[in-house]
């Protein structure tokens, strides 16, 4: 599975339903576990996908380049009190 | 000519005695001299005039210039505004309006009229600056770019997050604070841009638009800290409103003002208070589908733990069915073992699901080398018997225990009992198809007994 945003969000969509037909409960016993499993895979694939997010801070400057951040942005805790006056 | 209106009071008339006509000798003048002679008396002594009144007759002129009509309860005074001063009101003046304008008289001679010739005007009472605001919030609210209709929710999936502001206020360090301590790992694309003083309006528009050309940009945070309405004036800007219309993700507006709204966020998906509440926001977005996410998995397992229960008990309930009295003890630790997993599935992952199928996989492995599969057809062959009886419950039984045999003991298909038959068994019951038969001294000569094979049932008489 590529992890788009589309991919995540039909993801979801599709647990949902599992959820619901596994909740109405009138599947047999096989069906039933295969859903359990495609279901737990996707629960996962969604978590993973939530938390896979790059972490950067970047500036984008005035010929639409995209430029790590100065230093001072990513600030600390500590820096950014001695901001405050 | 008249030459009263309400300003004139404050106007000694006889302080411009070069004009005046020589009172003894009868002096005759044409039109156009006293028309100008009146003209320059005018223009030299309301060069620069304040009034107040209200605005009627107002026309645009497809010149780009403004007449209209100052009047109050007694006069009325001609006015026209010409298209290089409207450029510069921040308002657009309509008839009703209470004003001050500021001007110069001048007299348009070929009709013979006078009229202020206005270089500004202003609300009176309430600022320039609120008109201007109330007008366009109209506009674009009857444009429909208010409509609650118009507002995407935010994403589930908040990734990469575009971000509007000045690097000099304090506005982009709490939006970095409060992303960074909650959810460090996030994408930050910071457009530095200028958010007060001249042409900053299209500075944020310009700065919205390229950030609209980067690539998956999952939500827009465009704003800065506090400030007076001027401070804050760019947000109710006419080209900020658009950009922000255009934008293809959800937009957040995030200007420090807790009370008044600016046009920005009335046009965004979703106004902040402040920048620092545009961040939670982005974050509550995610932890919302987070635990959303959590609870369909808690759910997934709970439905299906009771869905191996309920075939459990079926199992069980069967078990002490007459004539199915003796299930092999293997089968029912087995069933047990099932159950056990069951349960477990409460708290069990998907890792714990594998560790379990490890687990019966040797399992079975172990039941194979001690002759299960023997027991198991004896078994099969009983379950055909109990159809008769019960021939809607034990399909569906048979269908769980299948089931689980399948998935959790390997795949033991080839021992369903209509594999049984195909392989040449068959099955002897009475005629009732109530029992099945087993010893032959049940029979008596001439009984009826039916006899189920792969294909089909013979009736056949015992001789």
């Amino acid at each position: 599975m590529k992890k788009t945003t589309k991919d995540f969000e039909s993801a979801i969509a599709e647990l949902e339903q599992i959820v619901k037909t596994l909740e109405e409960g009138e599947l047999p016993l096989e069906k039933s576990l295969e859903l359990f499993e495609r279901g737990v895979k996707l629960s996962k694939f969604c978590h993973n996908t939530l938390e896979e997010a790059e972490r950067r801070i970047e500036i984008l400057d005035e010929r639409g380049e995209l430029q790590e951040a100065p230093e001072t942005l990513k600030l600390t805790e500590e820096s950014d009190s001695e901001k405050k006056r | 000519m008249i030459f009263v209106n309400h300003l004139s009071s404050k106007l000694p008339f006889d302080e411009a005695p070069e004009r005046q006509p020589e009172s003894p000798a009868r002096r005759i003048l044409s039109v156009s001299e006293l028309t100008t002679e009146i003209r320059n008396l005018l223009e030299e002594r309301y060069f620069d005039s304040w009034v107040e009144g209200e605005i009627s007759n107002c026309r645009h002129w497809q010149s780009g210039h403004l007449y209209f009509t100052l009047k109050d309860q007694n006069s009325q005074l001609k006015a026209v505004m010409f298209r290089t001063a409207l450029r510069h009101l921040k308002f657009t003046p309509e008839d009703g309006q209470h004003v001050v304008a500021r001007g110069r008289v001048s007299v348009y001679e070929r009709k013979g009229e006078y009229q202020i010739v206005c270089e500004h005007l202003e609300p009176h009472g309430r600022g320039a600056l609120q008109i201007a605001f109330e007008q366009l919030k109209k506009r674009l609210q009857d444009e429909g770019l208010f409509d609650q209709t118009r507002k995407r929710p935010l994403p589930r999936l908040p990734r990469k997050i575009g971000i509007v502001t000045s690097l000099d206020g304090a506005a982009i360090r709490d939006i970095i604070k409060v992303l960074r301590r909650r959810h460090p790992n996030l994408h930050l694309i910071i457009k530095p841009t200028r958010v007060q003083g001249d042409n900053a309006s299209e500075a944020i528009a310009r700065s919205l638009e390229a950030i609209a050309k980067i690539q998956d940009i999952d939500v827009i945070i465009v704003g800065r800290g506090g400030g007076s309405i001027e401070d804050l004036w760019a947000f109710n800007e006419e080209s900020v409103a658009r950009a922000i219309v255009k934008m293809p993700a959800p937009v957040i507006s995030a200007v420090g003002h807790e009370i008044d709204f600016t046009i920005a966020d009335f046009v965004a998906d979703l106004r902040a208070a402040t920048p620092s509440v545009a961040a939670e926001l982005v974050i509550a977005a995610k932890e919302e589908v987070t635990s959303y996410i959590e609870s369909l998995h808690n759910r997934t397992q709970t439905s299906t733990r009771i869905a191996l229960q309920q075939a459990t008990r079926q199992l069980h309930s069967l078990d002490r069915r007459p004539g199915l009295t003796s299930w092999p003890a293997r089968l029912a630790s087995y069933l047990r073992h099932i159950a056990d997993m069951t349960h477990g599935l409460r708290h069990a992952g998907h890792e714990r699901l594998n560790n379990h199928r490890q687990w019966l996989h040797a399992l079975r492995h172990r039941l194979e080398a001690s002759g299960f599969r023997r027991t198991l057809s004896t078994s099969h062959t009983r379950l055909v018997a109990a159809d008769g009886q019960t021939n809607s419950a034990i399909k569906r039984i048979l269908q769980a225990r299948d089931a689980q045999f399948r998935v959790l003991a390997g795949r033991l298909d080839n021992l369903s009992p209509l594999g049984v038959l195909a392989r040449g068994y068959s099955i002897c019951w009475n005629a009732d198809r109530t029992v099945i038969i087993v010893d032959a001294e049940n029979t008596s000569s001439g009984d009826t007994v039916r006899v189920t094979l792969h294909r089909g049932e013979l009736s056949c008489e015992v001789k």
